[in-house]
């Protein structure tokens, strides 16, 4: 009698340990939204370390491999390791974003999104700066376009980077924590690219680390010709000082970041 | 480039353990030991204190709201009491003009249960597992049964 109970027994068994399987919060979905930002420097323009005052009419940075992570113990981008998250989700194609679309109140761009991704707390993510196939970045990973005023002088430049640089970020540092989704609910993360490290920022002291390291614009604006500059980093290698066009490629991996925490630059 | 670390941060609790323990984060030494309160101390890579510099304390069980606020002092130090009833990874961030950083601190003994494996509770492991013996142990019987 005892064993023709068995059977039932472990199918009622089988069952249950099934519906605790499906009972897992490992199975409930959200969206992720993916963005790109600028920053306020982007959107609204600032003054260069040298006293150059920069609008940007675009900034078109191409972003392939876009990937979001759930990692645990959280990942530290100062390792230099690859990511190796729990749960990821990734945006299928390669994207060109103009980081100054819409204006100085114009919200990060919307890069793209994940409808289905699962619940949880994604505190990575890694992308790469590609070189674009096509449109108006066509060749190059980033396009800056804009004008630079300074005392009577004024110069409409257009900087052009062929580099590629992968990059691979912990949790973003802000006003807000990112990347917790919930059944049901939309949360975003954020690739965020600091403009004030290649140009320096008037509103940081001279001496301070992110001045010290930042090329600035007067490099750029030895350049120029009647009040025009088109420069890719073959011809600023040519061109500039030496100095000047090693701290160009120096700084250009710094530019990622995940607002304002920092990230590793493969 | 300036390039924000939390140096150091020292966490006592006293209630749990009284073990000095060493971690590694950030590139920097990480050192803590167990107490009743949590000290972070965060400079700039330069060694600079981030005097002055906002923090953010995230409590395990509610990461998406700040459970406590404040500023670090001259000497870029911080010093909070975490809520012994809330085990688990408790998320320090500290900000200041433009640069931050973020430091996560184990708090409890229920740690790993609180970060779990793959999202499943220790209970949900502990009756999946026994299902599964369950289930060989059946198949073991039922098997022998026929061959009898």
């Amino acid at each position: 009698m005892r064993k023709r109970m068995l059977l039932p027994l472990i199918s009622l068994l089988f069952v249950a340990s099934m519906s605790l399987v499906g009972c897992a919060p490992s199975g409930a979905t959200g969206t992720l939204q993916f963005h790109a930002n600028g920053e306020d420097f982007v959107r609204q323009g600032f003054v260069s370390k040298d006293g150059w005052s920069i609008t940007f009419d675009h900034v078109y940075v191409t972003l392939a491999d876009v990937t979001a992570y759930q990692t645990d113990p959280p990942y530290d981008p100062h390792s230099g390791a690859d990511i190796k998250g729990k749960v990821k989700v990734s945006l299928p194609k390669t994207y060109t974003v103009d980081l100054a679309e819409g204006g100085e109140k114009a919200p990060p761009i919307l890069v793209g999104e994940v409808k289905s991704a699962p619940v949880g707390h994604y505190n990575a993510i890694s992308w790469r700066m590609v070189k674009a196939s096509s449109g108006p970045a066509n060749g190059y990973s980033l396009v800056i376009v804009g004008t630079a005023e300074k005392v009577g002088q004024r110069i409409d430049f257009s900087i052009k980077v062929d580099e590629e640089y992968e990059y691979s970020c912990g949790e973003f540092v802000g006003d807000v924590r990112k990347g917790i989704v919930q059944q049901g609910g939309t949360a975003d993360v954020e690739m965020t690219f600091h403009f004030d490290h290649i140009f320096g920022d008037a509103d940081t002291p001279l001496d301070d680390e992110l001045n010290v390291g930042a090329v600035g614009f007067e490099p750029f604006a030895r350049l120029a010709r009647d009040g025009k500059l088109n420069v890719d980093l073959v011809a600023c290698r040519a061109k500039m000082a030496a100095k000047d066009y090693q701290a160009l490629v120096d700084i250009l991996p710094t530019l990622g970041h995940v607002g304002e925490g920092h990230c590793h630059c493969h | 480039m300036v390039r924000l670390r939390l140096v150091t941060a020292l966490v006592w609790l006293l209630v749990m353990l009284a073990l000095p323990l060493t971690a590694y984060a950030h590139g920097v030494i990480v050192d803590y030991m167990v107490d009743t309160t949590i000290k972070i101390v965060a400079r700039y890579d330069t060694g600079e204190p981030m005097a002055g510099a906002q923090v953010v304390v995230y409590a395990p069980d509610d990461p998406a709201v700040p459970w406590l606020t404040g500023v670090c002092d001259e000497e870029g130090c911080f010093t909070f009491t975490p809520d012994a009833s809330k085990p688990g990874i408790w998320v320090v961030q500290v900000r200041k003009a433009g640069h931050g950083g973020m430091v996560h601190i184990p708090v409890g003994e229920s740690v790993a249960a609180t970060t779990g494996v793959g999202g499943f509770s220790v209970l949900q492991i502990v009756l999946m597992s026994m299902c599964v013996i369950w289930g060989f142990v059946g198949t073991a019987l039922y098997f022998s049964r026929r061959g009898a």
